[in-house]
């Protein structure tokens, strides 16, 4: 199945600091891609380029078949024309305007009458559970009633891609884990083309198909939450998805077991681990990375030995900090009364949950 | 079928916008730069050499420009602490009254005051004389009396601006001041002053700019006893015949290079002190303690509204409504003889009434349609073409209006492609560019306001540029335009500065007709035609609350 939406080689620039450099990737019909990356990463700027609100200095964007965006023959079509919609960050619900009014934008700007557009008004209000508000003010709604119109005129237009920019950024914790599974139950039920812009990690795994981690500009490892999560290409992603124990290594591929590495870590302390984007040569500089909840710790036996230097007790878990010479990690376990601060233990990582990572 | 060129339409407006402000601003003041360097025979130094020979001139100006903006700020700025920081007894009812001059206009100030002041037959003199015995106890009509009334009209400035930046002061910083030792005065002092270096330094600026090309002041109470300045010498110059262009223009280009200048130093100040902590957000002031001595401070605002409101306004009224000027109450008579006399008998009531008001009308809309442009440019497309927008269009803050209307006159008194001197197309033209910057700054700060993204929602929406503009730019930033509206209107049916160099017999607006009759001594026609012009002005004013209130304003 070829592309539904395809963004090559988008760079955009203002002035002479680049924001967006070389991004590209592509989507299928009913496919929901995430932007994931911390702020100023170029994740916005990408999809207010997608949307023609920013000018790239390079790229081509190709929607449904049809070039709407061709840096080199100095195409770009407005946003206007390109078939698109979009829930913004401050959800931009016009405060002039009924609910009815914001969500029929589309129909009367088609010059549509307001009767043969209140089906289709009605139809998105009672998708995002707000039939019977069409006459109220848009002012008078609540942050999250807001959201919801904003969803709705998203809805509302049968847009090819519906793009969203960190649409839950504005919501207070308890609501916005409700409306991140609503979101996700709509585009299911709707079958919608999305591209979903979002800091939160969290909301990337629950609402996407696959998720592009992007980092100064570019785009640092694309793939599906599962892939992203378990194997992370570089320390950026590692770190950036929560993987406490980052560790300077160096790396010597084992020819007996491709896929697998030796890792020397400070202090000569030796590791197997996964390099699942193994290429023959060793990587350099590089680290590995495990999460806290693979670590076993032990009062003796097999392992690297180590201090408990401190642990922290939050009730059903245990952090426990243990210094090996010059490096310390981090373990997860359920409280261990024995694992007092200062105890010698033992502690080691399955090879398959050490992985080695890229700068 | 795809579509070439994004952002044309837009493309295309700011092309057109950078053409006018260029036209608008730049050609006029190129034009007092060469008229200034050219004689009747071409070339020439001599009128910079019979210029810089009238020292006399010279140093008058600079004392205008000087005394009346360090009176207006440090008045202005005392009257803004006073009144927004301090529990003042009536203080909501006096910060409105404080800014009335704003709309009696200098011109009026300055008549009302040598009613009062003149060494023989003001007012202040004769019931002196009757009461007490005294001869001429006060003497207006010197350059002291012009420093004095150009400062009584323009303390609204400095107060409004430095108001605005008291209440954006975050109060914490001075709170913490208080906490770390500091008394009320040092936190003042150490922290608030420093802070609003900016807001006092630019007012200054705008004040002494005004000051400098201030012609009505002078013409009323310097003229009579010789006492020249740079603005009555431009206006002097043309009034010769024949009249004296290029000796006009080096005055013009003198004060353009000394404001220019001095804003040029005010921008590199700003640079390097002005801090974020001034935001545009509105804090709630916290009050400070002073005890007794606000009602003090209380009687300081009062007699500053009394002396440059409530006097003025009532020798206005008064000469209005009295048969003649006469100071013994037995032959003291009111009528509205004055009034019917202006109203039905003077011949240029009518007409100067109905281009002041077409004036009014025309400078309004087009400024607020050229300012919403501009800065929506400025705003949503920053980039070189706005820079150059946002900097061609303040400039006109740097330039006093007698200059502008100067190089505006030196331009179309030639220009055979638009044959526009003798109209009031002229007079249009001059008020646009002087006022361009009031139109800009308000267009900006409301855009500002308003969330770019409720323009991209409609665009994303399929709404075009000029349709996102319509249903969702202007109904959102419509109390702006409304209040700016007003503001412009009121200000052009004031305008005398350039109106008095590019009026013609049939093009004569109010504030010339006003002028005229007290060249022609007309002391009550002219007090009734002062009121006339008031009552325009204050009008205005009723109806613009009246409208806000409807909407709202936001």
């Amino acid at each position: 199945m070829s592309a539904f939406l395809e963004v090559e080689g988008l760079a955009v620039s203002y002035g002479p600091i680049a924001a967006v450099e070389g991004v590209a990737f592509s989507i299928e019909k009913g496919e929901h891609l995430t932007l994931l990356g911390p702020s100023g990463c170029g994740k916005t700027t990408t999809l207010r380029a997608v949307a023609g609100l920013e000018t790239p200095s390079s790229g081509r964007i190709v929607i449904d078949g049809a070039t709407i965006l061709d840096a080199v023959q100095g195409l770009s079509l407005p946003p206007e024309k390109r078939g698109l919609s979009m829930v913004f960050q401050s959800y931009a619900i016009w405060p002039h305007m009924s609910v009815f009014d914001n969500v029929g934008f589309a129909f009367r700007v088609r010059g549509m009458g307001r009767e043969r557009a209140r089906p289709a008004v009605e139809r998105a209000l009672a998708l995002v559970d707000l039939a019977g508000f069409a006459d109220r003010p848009a002012s008078r709604l609540s942050g999250g009633q807001q959201q919801r119109v904003a969803l709705a005129r998203a809805i509302a237009c049968d847009s090819k891609v519906m793009l969203l920019d960190e649409p839950l950024s504005n919501l207070d914790a308890q609501l916005r884990i409700a409306m991140r599974a609503e979101l996700s139950d709509l585009r299911r039920r709707l079958g919608m083309t999305s591209v979903y812009v979002t800091h939160d990690q969290e909301e990337a795994f629950a609402l996407s198909d696959r998720i592009a981690v992007m980092r100064g500009g570019r785009i640092e490892q694309l793939g599906t939450p599962s892939e992203i999560y378990c194997e992370p290409r570089t320390r950026f992603v590692a770190g950036f998805l929560g993987m406490k124990n980052i560790l300077d290594a160096e790396i010597r591929p084992l020819s007996r077991e491709s896929g697998y590495a030796e890792a020397r870590l400070a202090g000569d302390i030796i590791f197997r681990a996964r390099d699942p984007f193994a290429s023959g040569s060793a990587p350099s500089p590089a680290s590995i990375g495990f999460r806290p909840v693979d670590v076993r710790l032990e009062t003796a036996g097999e392992g690297i030995a180590g201090v408990v230097a401190r642990s922290l007790f939050l009730g059903d878990v245990a952090h426990y900090y243990v210094r090996s010479g010059p490096i310390e990690i981090c373990a997860h376990d359920r409280p261990r009364p024995e694992l007092s601060d200062g105890r010698e233990v033992r502690w080691r990582v399955d090879p398959d949950r050490c992985l080695v990572l890229r700068e | 079928m795809a579509l070439r060129g994004g952002f044309s339409t837009e493309t295309a407006v700011g092309a057109g916008l950078g053409a006018v402000v260029t036209w608008l601003v730049i050609l006029p003041l190129a034009a007092v730069a060469i008229g200034a360097a050219t004689d009747t025979g071409g070339l020439s130094a001599r009128p910079f050499l019979d210029v810089l020979g009238s020292g006399r001139i010279i140093a008058n100006t600079v004392i205008v420009g000087v005394g009346a903006t360090a009176i207006a700020v440090a008045v202005g700025g005392a009257l803004a602490l006073t009144l927004a920081r301090i529990e003042t007894p009536g203080r909501a009812l006096l910060s409105r009254l404080v800014t009335v001059p704003l709309y009696i206009t200098p011109l009026l100030t300055a008549i009302a005051w040598s009613w009062l002041g003149s060494p023989r037959g003001g007012l202040i003199n004769l019931v002196c004389r009757r009461l007490l015995g005294i001869d001429s106890l006060v003497d207006l009509e010197t350059g002291g009396g012009v420093v004095f009334v150009s400062a009584l009209a323009y303390v609204p400035l400095p107060f409004l601006l430095i108001s605005a930046a008291l209440r954006s002061m975050d109060p914490s910083l001075e709170e913490s001041a208080r906490i770390h030792g500091g008394s009320t005065f040092q936190s003042l002092r150490l922290v608030t002053l420093p802070l609003m270096l900016p807001s006092i330094v630019g007012s200054a600026l705008l004040v002494f700019v005004q000051a400098m090309g201030l012609f009505s002041v002078p013409a009323v109470l310097g003229m009579p006893s010789g006492f020249y300045v740079a603005g009555t010498e431009i206006y002097r110059s043309l009034n010769n015949f024949p009249p004296r262009l290029a000796q006009a223009a080096v005055w013009g280009l003198l004060l353009l290079a000394v404001t220019a200048g001095l804003t040029w130093l005010q921008t590199a100040f700003l640079r390097r002190n002005s801090y974020a902590t001034v935001t545009g957000k509105a804090f709630r002031p916290r009050m400070l303690e002073i005890g007794w001595a606000r009602h003090l401070l209380a009687l300081f605002a009062i007699f500053y509204v009394a002396v440059a409101v409530v006097l003025p306004v009532a020798t206005l009224l008064w000469a209005a409504l009295v048969n003649f000027i006469t100071v013994d109450l037995d032959l003291m008579a009111f009528g509205l003889k004055h009034f019917r006399y202006v109203l039905f008998e003077y011949p240029k009531t009518y007409l100067a009434m109905e281009n002041s008001l077409v004036l009014g009308v025309a400078t309004a809309t087009l400024g607020c349609a050229l300012g919403l442009a501009l800065s929506w440019s400025i705003v949503r497309r920053p980039g070189r073409l706005s820079a150059y927008l946002d900097q061609v269009s303040m400039f006109p803050l740097a330039v006093p209006s007698m200059v502008l209307a100067l190089g505006v006159l030196w331009v179309y008194v030639r220009a055979k492609a638009l044959p526009i001197y003798g109209t009031i197309s002229i007079l249009l033209i001059a008020y646009l560019t002087h006022y361009l910057p009031i139109a800009v700054r308000a267009g900006s700060g409301a855009l500002r306001q308003l969330h770019s993204e409720l323009e991209d929602a409609a665009r994303l929406t399929g709404a075009s540029w000029g349709r996102t503009i319509r249903w969702i730019t202007l109904p959102l930033t419509r109390p702006t335009l409304v209040a700016t509206w007003s503001l412009l209107f009121i200000l052009s049916v004031q305008e005398i500065s350039s109106s008095i160099l590019l009026y013609t017999s049939r093009t004569t607006v109010l504030s010339v007709a006003v002028f005229d009759l007290w060249e022609a001594g007309n002391v009550n026609a002219l007090a009734a035609l002062s009121v006339i012009q008031l009552a325009i002005t204050f009008l205005a004013l009723l109806a613009l609350s009246l409208a806000g209130r409807r909407e709202g304003v936001a």
